[in-house]
């Protein structure tokens, strides 16, 4: 008969205020199995703990149950507490009388006494099956894959490789830096964009730990944590990077001019290009869309002029098996497309109605106008500037419910340039509201009032061509009137989004999304850098929009978990996963194709009975690094073979059976 | 079930919940103190895959007049 110790927790009023705890102890002492019962103010605080510890030393309690809190909040506390006195932590039951209890009944105190009766019986049943477990040790290899080489895959690299550790960072462009490197002034310090990002993209380049990949992409990954397997596809650059020196010959002479999506298609570039001139590595790819040579066209201009012979336009696809422990994605944002849902804005039909990514590049002096800030249709200096906010964020009707977190900062920064730049300028905002949560934030806002910038609160409704002005028509709900300004050019803050291709990586890494395609974090507030998947983490505007700052700071918690996962060379597994008893299994392999994970597979054994020769038989194998302990396996299995250990049929239905009690 | 025609019977209903996501949103509902009828026995699983038929009618079995899986 095990003994059994029920401690009940009063969590202060939150428990102890609806529900009658000594009265719960009392009566949990008439259950099978109890020896000892006692109820405490707060049982997970250092008195708490030690009064669990003391009490299993003293009746020499075998199995624990704790009645307070959620077991996802506190089961490794009191894990842990069981295994501070000796005993197999696994050897623990929680009864929920929190959240599933006294919170959601407090208006009917005496049924929810009753329920709580009917909780702790449950857990007490439960208790008196459960067995001691230990957990498997599973091989880490000390290596990281990090998703996207934006300013979060940068700082997240850089922040691993410093701690010892070899990174891989495979970005889709054929440049790392992302999009802090397309902005010119950071908010609210006004700090040179490329300045504080392009020293750490060549700090990845130049990084003895981090091999880089550009131009690549994950094409699968295998595996579970520790030991994931990936296949990178190397782009065809049709270009030999080992030969080219980067002259720059070839991209000034290159005939074909291309749009230019580094600057937001403000100016061209040409069909063999680098994206910017710091790009990283500084050698140029092909674009075969564009490239005469690949559209059946003479030309072969760069290969005749390369100094090195670096063109290769027979250059194929290559792939890359690599090894790693952990992955970090950090895939970041693009921005919404405005002009599919914009009608009143003109579909994009006005060539000076841009975006603030847009506007970024025609102030920076390394932009498409070299810092000039100059309107798309003809050239003009324009005097006259509005600026519409929550173009697609806040508007569930054309774009997203949410708010993209930046725009407030970086409209006030707009103004601000433009009041600098544009002598005798005048700068219209358009908002809803103004956010400014962030250090110094509130402060730069205020500052670009003071500049002269007017904010108008108001939406606007319609905005069209007249002469060679732009007429934006909009309301001043301060004022309660109709506002119309005859504006050179209008900037739209439009919504930050996930970048294009975020599902098939999340897919990859196994990582859920949330609604609006955003990465999911396994906790909004105690585990915001993991996600669901074990050895997977998660930063920057991939998991939600963000700040620079934010990015940073996240993607720098990312780095502290990965050094943290690879500071290990072998680590525990979940000791609640399936287990197989061969002497049971059939060899059916029903539960391979249920398994979701992949984690079972047939094994031979050769099997001894006594009399008869040795014969070898299939059985069921469970690899307990990828095995997560769903039990998918343990109702397919018709002999009852597999169970989940802490979940077995057994445990199970004793708790059925107290609960209906 | 109980065949009655007390106006104040109430059913005894049994509930498996995923631990991952269903056990986790009634947590949720406890924290954001909203309020449900207390008569749902709430039982983890580590997925409601792992909700065998077997648990089901023995819930039943043993007086429960509904059984809520969600996962």
């Amino acid at each position: 008969m095990p003994r059994i110790g029920v401690f009940v927790c009063w969590c202060g009023s939150n428990i102890g205020g609806v529900l009658d705890c000594p009265q719960l102890a009392r009566e949990a002492a008439s259950f099978p199995g109890v020896v000892y019962s006692v109820d405490y103010k707060y049982m997970c605080s250092e008195p708490g703990q030690n009064l669990i510890i003391e009490a299993i030393k003293e009746h020499r309690l075998d199995r624990v149950v704790v009645a307070s809190c959620s077991p996802r909040l506190h089961e490794e506390t009191f894990r842990k507490a069981l295994a501070r006195a000796g005993l197999n932590p696994y050897l623990l039951e929680m009864a929920n009388l929190r959240e599933h209890c006294s919170w959601v009944h407090a208006k009917e105190p005496e049924k929810a006494q009753v329920k709580a009766v009917d909780l702790v019986r449950r857990a007490v049943a439960k208790a008196a099956l459960l067995q001691p477990l230990v957990s498997s040790q599973i091989p880490v290899t000390k290596r990281c894959l990090v998703i996207g080489g934006g300013i979060a895959g940068i700082q997240c690299a850089l922040d691993i490789a410093d701690a010892g550790h070899e990174v891989i960072l495979v970005e889709r462009e054929p440049t790392i830096g992302g999009n802090m490197v397309k902005l010119d002034k950071t908010f609210p310090t006004l700090d040179c964009s490329a300045c504080i990002s392009t020293p750490k993209m060549v700090a990845v380049a130049s990084h003895p730990n981090i091999k880089l990949y550009t131009y690549a992409e994950v094409a699968e990954i295998g595996g579970y944590i520790g030991n994931f397997k990936v296949k990178i596809k190397q782009k065809a650059r049709y270009v030999d990077h080992d030969k080219c020196t980067g002259c720059g010959t070839c991209w000034e002479k290159c005939p074909s001019k291309v749009p230019d999506d580094f600057n937001g298609g403000l100016g061209t570039r040409k069909a063999i290009y680098i994206p910017f001139p710091q790009a990283v590595p500084n050698k140029p790819v092909i674009d075969a869309n564009h490239c005469r040579v690949f559209n059946n066209k003479k030309c072969r201009v760069c290969e005749k002029l390369c100094p090195t012979g670096a063109i290769d336009y027979e250059q194929q696809d290559t792939f890359i098996d690599e090894e790693v422990g952990a992955i970090v994605v950090a895939t970041g944002y693009e921005l919404f497309d405005w002009t599919k849902a914009y009608g009143e804005y003109g579909y994009g039909m006005y060539p000076d109605v841009i975006t603030g990514l847009q506007f970024e590049r025609l102030v920076n002096a390394a932009g498409p106008t070299g810092g000039k800030i100059k309107r798309p249709s003809d050239g003009k200096e324009p005097k006259t500037v509005v600026f519409v906010k929550c173009v697609g964020s806040r508007d569930e009707a054309k774009g997203k419910s949410y708010c993209s977190r930046v725009c407030c900062m970086y409209t006030a920064k707009h103004a601000h340039q433009l009041l600098e730049k544009v002598p005798d300028s005048q700068a219209y905002i358009f908002y809803m509201d103004v956010r400014t949560p962030g250090k110094g934030y509130e402060e730069f806002y205020q500052r670009t009032v003071q500049d002269g910038a007017i904010y108008v609160r108001g939406r606007v409704s319609k905005i069209y061509q007249s002469g060679d002005k732009l007429v934006v028509r909009g309301a001043d709900t301060l004022l309660g009137r109709p506002v119309e300004v005859k504006a050179d050019m209008v900037v739209l803050a439009t919504a930050m989004q996930p970048a294009a291709g975020v599902e098939t990586t999340a897919r990859l890494v196994g990582a859920p999304v949330d609604q609006d395609g955003f990465i999911q974090e396994a906790h909004p507030k105690l585990r915001p850098v993991e996600t669901h998947t074990a050895g997977v983490y998660v930063a920057g505007c991939c998991q939600g929009p963000k700040d620079i700052p934010d990015t940073v700071a996240q993607a720098s918690g990312a780095a502290a978990k990965v050094v943290g996962l690879l500071s290990h060379s072998k680590m525990s597994t979940s000791a609640m996963i399936s287990t197989v008893n061969e002497a049971l299994c059939t060899g059916c392999m029903l539960c391979e194709p249920v398994c979701p994970y992949k984690a079972i597979e047939p094994k031979v054994i050769t099997e001894r009975l006594p009399g008869q020769p040795p014969r070898e038989r299939t059985v069921a194998a469970v690899n307990s690094g990828l095995c997560q302990g769903c039990g998918c396996c343990n109702v397919a299995c018709r002999p009852g073979a597999i169970q989940v250990k802490g979940f077995t049929n057994e445990q199970m239905l004793a708790e059925v059976d107290a609960i209906c009690l | 079930m109980p065949v009655t025609n007390e106006k104040d019977w109430e059913p005894k209903i049994v509930a498996f919940f995923c631990n991952w996501c269903s056990y986790a949103g009634a947590d949720l509902a406890g924290v954001s103190r909203m309020s449900y009828p207390p008569n749902i026995r709430i039982i983890r699983v580590p997925c409601s895959s792992r909700v065998h038929p077997r648990f089901i009618l023995r819930a039943f079995e043993r007086g429960a007049d509904g059984v809520l899986v969600s996962g």
